[in-house]
């Protein structure tokens, strides 16, 4: 695979305040990495470095090998950014605005027009060229920040959080245009929404407090770390624990449970001794999210039900 | 690229109402002063008459057309960099392969040509007219440069007022600041007993007054190029700085 993107040791500091502490991560052509974080952790910071908009305090970064600190417009060619606001122009129609982003790119003339369908087809705005974008809805707006972002084809694009303000519906359809995206090209995107990483990503970067506190890749199929039980009214978590086959079970609310098995019992053996202890089963969930203990793990916040 | 960047600000220019309400506006008052310019020049007899009509109109009108074009400039200026800062627009310039001093002349160069209809103004209206009274044309083309490189001037300054903060009020108040000083500063000499006329030099209504009256001198054609040059790097330090803050 060829990597797109290497940061090594990246650092920023606003006054006395690091936002982002020695990262490094690199990505690979056809990966999406997720940037994870709670508000403030410095992932806007990182991105922001990372499409050269912010001079990083010591560093590197390399997009397909080129210095951006070096040698910045060659690098900015390959990148394609969608900021945290869609950087857009009320006044102009979207037709007009693709036209001044393909120019912008350098895009040659005569592809101009063939990239801006292309475009607008991705992201679902082919009724909307002759718009104009003052009476455009949100997630519109954001369809349009996406459209400009892939509008030159770039290898690496850089997308925060990119489903704010986008309804289920044009979340799943971006969920799959990111993928789809991410066959040919690098994607890094941003997000506090742990299922929308876990869905769309390959790979997890957590940051905290301006650090990489977690970098890794997301198994596909997904280790159950626990079962979440809801009973009938006659339960106590003590009759619970007693029961053969589970090695502890924790209170969740009223009637409500997360218990832990041991090895070789599955959720079958479970029901089956939940019934015959004879407490009534209303539910019974698996509890897969790896991704959601391994980010309250490192922030050092226990999970609450 | 540039010129790119020049088509997107007249695009926003032209199909935003701030320029044709600065032009109807500049019109009245301009059509005013005309008026009374004219009806002075017809009230007086030949023997009391100090100075011809084209000189006349050259210094009231075109006076009073290069303070429109003062105001102006800040008031169309703020939307092309602070307005940008504010509304995250400007993201997409700085993450582009563009270059910075590119991204300055082009928004310079856009404002520069929205705010030429206003320089032409009090042309159109001392043009009417022609074949009426004597006119000196040579003089109306003049007065027109002198106005248009202080109108220059003037863009560069409000653009560089615009790159200093992200509130396009605040902006338009710093670009205003900075251009009234511009336009006092040669009163300072009067205040001092030296003979330096540094201040003097320093203020451009001091050049455009030789304009007005027909002369196109080299120094004043070195002012406005180099204080335009000065506010236009300024302007591009500034936005090179805001990546490193």
């Amino acid at each position: 695979m060829e990597t797109l993107l290497r940061v090594t040791a990246l650092s920023r500091s606003f006054g006395s305040h690091a936002a982002l502490s020695e990262a490094s991560f690199s990505l690979e052509r056809g990966e999406v990495l997720g940037l994870l974080g709670s508000n403030g952790a410095g992932k806007t910071t990182c991105l922001r470095l990372l499409s050269g908009m912010l001079a990083p305090t010591s560093g590197r970064i390399e997009i397909l090998g080129i210095d951006l600190a070096r040698h910045p417009l060659e690098a900015r060619r390959h990148l394609g950014y969608l900021p945290e606001h869609p950087p857009l122009y009320p006044e102009l129609r979207v037709d007009e605005y693709l036209a001044f982003c393909a120019r912008l790119h350098q895009i040659p003339r005569r592809r101009i027009a063939t990239a801006i369908a292309e475009a607008k087809c991705r992201c679902g705005l082919e009724d909307s060229g002759q718009r104009l974008i003052a009476k455009l809805s949100k997630g519109f707006r954001q369809r349009l920040g996406i459209a400009q972002a892939i509008l030159h084809q770039p290898p690496l694009l850089i997308l925060d959080e990119p489903t704010e303000g986008l309804d289920p519906f044009q979340m799943r359809a971006l969920r799959g245009l990111i993928r789809e995206l991410a066959r040919d090209c690098g994607v890094i995107l941003s997000s506090h929404l742990l299922p929308e990483v876990q869905a769309v990503c390959d790979r997890v970067a957590i940051l905290h407090q301006g650090r990489i506190r977690f970098n890794d890749y997301l198994a596909t199929a997904q280790p159950i770390y626990g079962w979440r039980l809801r009973l009938g009214a006659s339960s106590t978590v003590v009759k619970l624990t007693d029961l053969p086959g589970i090695t502890g079970a924790v209170v969740m609310g009223e009637d409500r449970y997360r218990v832990l098995l041991e090895d070789g019992v599955d959720s079958a053996e479970l029901a089956r001794q939940i019934i015959q202890a004879g407490f009534e089963l209303h539910e019974l969930v698996p509890e897969r999210s790896d991704l959601e203990r391994a980010f309250f793990d490192l922030l050092g916040v226990e999970e609450q039900g | 690229m540039i010129g790119a960047m020049i088509g997107r600000e007249l695009r926003a220019g032209l199909v935003t109402p701030l320029l044709w309400i600065l032009l109807s506006v500049g019109q009245v008052i301009l059509a005013w002063i005309f008026l009374q310019v004219i009806e002075n020049f017809s009230g007086l007899g030949a023997d009391e008459r100090v100075a011809t009509l084209t000189q006349e109109l050259m210094l009231n009108l075109f006076g009073f057309a290069a303070v429109i074009a003062m105001l102006s400039a800040p008031l169309l200026a703020m939307r092309m960099l602070s307005g940008e800062f504010r509304d995250g627009s400007f993201d997409l310039i700085d993450a582009a392969p563009i270059r910075l001093s590119q991204v300055v002349i082009g928004k310079f160069i856009g404002l520069l040509l929205l705010i030429s209809p206003v320089c032409l103004l009090p042309a159109v209206n001392v043009l009417m007219l022609t074949g009426i009274g004597d006119l000196d044309f040579g003089q109306v083309a003049t007065a027109t440069l002198g106005l248009w490189l202080a109108a220059m001037l003037f863009s560069a300054i409000g653009i560089y007022a615009s790159s200093l903060t992200a509130q396009p009020g605040a902006a338009v108040f710093v670009a205003f600041g900075l251009l009234l000083l511009f336009s006092i500063i040669g009163r300072a000499e009067s205040l001092t007993a030296t003979t330096l006329s540094l201040f003097g030099w320093l203020s451009w209504n001091e050049h455009l007054f030789w304009f007005l009256l027909g002369a196109v001198r080299l120094s004043d054609l070195a002012y406005f190029a180099l204080f335009t040059a000065l506010f236009l790097a300024l302007t591009h330090r500034r936005l090179v700085n805001r990546r490193l803050q």
